[in-house]
């Protein structure tokens, strides 16, 4: 079965930023999905630099996406640059944090 | 169990003990400070739980936050066993004031410090970018280090060196003893109050002070999605707070006119920290504050009133008398219960759930459903004990000042009462450590072993290219 990015995007939900209560997806961390047939490129950030969750949640994606039926191989790619900004999180993720959806 | 969750838990039974203790002796509180109980506790408080999870907090926050690793794992271990042998050592040889034990057992607890110091150093040498937060861990450390120093100097000025005369200065332990008298000789050019108001601000301010101010400016925008405001106004409080501290820490041994001025210094720092706070908090993101920040929070605006009784403490000629110090008492409690106390409760809020989490449910990120922090501890008993230690601090507070034991006790209770919620809130979180709850993902294949995708993850640097 091929994966696309949608359903990249949907599995990556389940992994949540457990101090924030919310998923990576809706925190706008993820920048990038390249897919080629069962390998898959995820390039993300996360919300500072020197995060204590760093490694787990860059394990996390993979663990998630492992999951799916059609990807052998996940990299996870973590960039600074350019630096995370709450501007990036959708509506669903601004709501959490109490802003005001655009 | 995990290295930092060791400190955190056996300086949190630490407090336990010394409110526990307040409640059954709360004349303690109600008299001069300079008598050997107040010592007693005031050692178990600041020692056996401030310093105690401040060390545990800063072995698992410092390589996080400066974006490096911990020198040495061992080092630590070993260090954990100096801190409970000296500071428990200590603490029972105040209160039956055995000064030539309290230096023995101190001595045991500073090679611990040693240890903790020389561990952080050579982790910050690693720093691969320096930062404000980095310098203030610095300073923090340097402060820390010299109030050891000085109180094991304190101690040496107490104790009688009979046994110098029979000791010849070239063999070993005459060296020693020699030394020490040496030591006590030069300390009994200070009075003595003076050299111990001096060793506890620079304990206090120097390295509790010192990090709580240091660390907001990576916590506070972490935990409420902001950033530094200006980085001016960050650097100008650790410099002046810095700055301040070093006069104030002379001119209060040296009993000197000119202590206001540094105080003024250092309230001036804590100023522009308030300002910088309140600047980060208004451009903040993630707009509801969750109880541990605000437990934090209310600590650190109690620097308010504390600052106002340090001006007013350090006017110069200010006479000793009963009145006076009942304040300096009430100095003491409100820095070391309502600031400091207050502000680590709140961050233990944050950091044991964090902690706990990542033993039992890191490897599950991605695989299972997993609790947030937040769901790992009851609100509704935070909230209460948020009030319960605010008013348990008024009461103590206005006893304190009046000199009055039944008082104390009343206040004690209510901050023991709070104590209590927060028992209950650590006994849920571990609950997480004993027994997690991880409830499988609707999985569509079966879970992949985290040695697969680590194995698999090398070859895939090519797909960068292909996009």
């Amino acid at each position: 079965m091929q994966v696309d990015e949608p359903l990249i995007r949907e599995t990556l939900r389940q992994v949540i930023d457990p101090e924030i209560n919310c998923n990576i997806v809706d925190l706008g961390l993820i920048y990038d999905i390249v897919i080629h047939g069962s390998r898959v490129l995820v390039r993300m950030t996360l919300t500072t630099p020197g995060c204590p969750m760093h490694e787990l949640i860059a394990n996390g994606v993979q663990m998630a996406l492992l999951n799916l039926e059609g990807v052998d191989e996940v990299e996870v790619e973590l960039v600074w640059d350019p630096p995370w900004h709450p501007d990036m999180m959708t509506d669903v993720g601004r709501a959490r944090v109490g802003m005001v959806p655009r | 169990m995990n290295l930092p969750l060791r400190f955190l838990l056996t300086g949190i039974l630490a407090l336990f003990v010394a409110v526990g203790w307040l409640i059954v002796r709360p004349d303690i509180l109600a008299t001069y400070h300079y008598n050997q109980y107040v010592i007693a506790l005031t050692h178990l408080l600041v020692l056996g739980w401030i310093c105690t999870v401040v060390m545990g907090a800063m072995y698992q926050l410092v390589p996080v936050a400066l974006e490096t690793r911990l020198h040495s794992e061992r080092l630590a271990k070993w260090q954990f066993v100096f801190q409970v042998v000296g500071v428990a050592g200590m603490v029972w040889m105040f209160w039956v004031w055995n000064m030539k034990q309290v230096g023995h057992f101190g001595s045991v607890l500073a090679l611990g410090v040693a240890l903790f110091v020389f561990n952080l150093v050579r982790t910050l040498l690693k720093v691969p970018r320096w930062t404000l937060v980095a310098t203030a861990v610095t300073a923090a450390l340097f402060w820390f280090s010299l109030t050891i120093v000085v109180g094991l100097s304190i101690a040496t000025a107490k104790c009688t060196y009979d046994s110098a005369e029979q000791l010849s200065p070239t063999s070993i332990l005459g060296a020693m003893i020699h030394g020490l008298r040496s030591v006590a000789g030069f300390m009994a050019r200070f009075d003595q109050i003076s050299a111990m108001h001096a060793h506890a601000h620079l304990g206090g301010v120097g390295f509790f002070v010192m990090m709580i101010v240091g660390v907001s400016y990576k916590l506070i925008p972490m935990f409420t999605l902001s950033e530094v405001q200006s980085h001016r106004r960050a650097a100008a409080s650790i410099a002046l707070l810095n700055v301040g501290l070093a006069g104030s820490f002379m001119t209060i041994l040296l009993r000197s006119p000119w202590k206001l001025a540094f105080t003024l210094l250092m309230v001036a720092g804590l100023a522009v920290y308030g300002w910088e706070l309140r600047a980060m908090l208004r451009a903040r993101k993630r707009r509801s504050l969750d109880w541990g920040l605000r437990y934090f929070l209310t600590a650190v605006s109690l620097l308010a009133p504390l600052s106002i009784l340090a001006l007013v403490l350090s006017w110069p000629g200010l006479r000793l008398t009963a009145f006076t110090g009942q304040l300096e008492n009430l100095y003491g409690f409100l820095g070391l219960v309502g600031v400091i106390s207050f502000a680590i409760l709140g961050m233990l809020y944050k950091i044991l759930p964090f902690l706990v989490w990542f033993g039992s449910y890191g490897q599950e990120i991605g695989r299972s459903q997993v609790p947030a922090l937040a769901d790992m501890y009851s609100a509704k008993w935070q909230i209460a004990g948020y009030w319960m230690f605010l008013s348990g601090l008024m009461t103590t507070s206005v006893a304190t000042v009046a000199a009055n034991p039944l008082g104390v006790r009343a206040g004690c209770a209510l901050l023991a009462l709070s104590l209590a919620t927060f028992a209950v809130n650590v006994g849920k979180i571990l609950s997480h450590w004993l027994r997690p709850i991880i409830v499988p993902l609707n999985v569509k294949a079966p879970p992949c072993s985290p040695t697969t995708a680590r194995s698999t993850a090398a070859p895939l640097g090519s797909l960068i290219s292909a996009s």
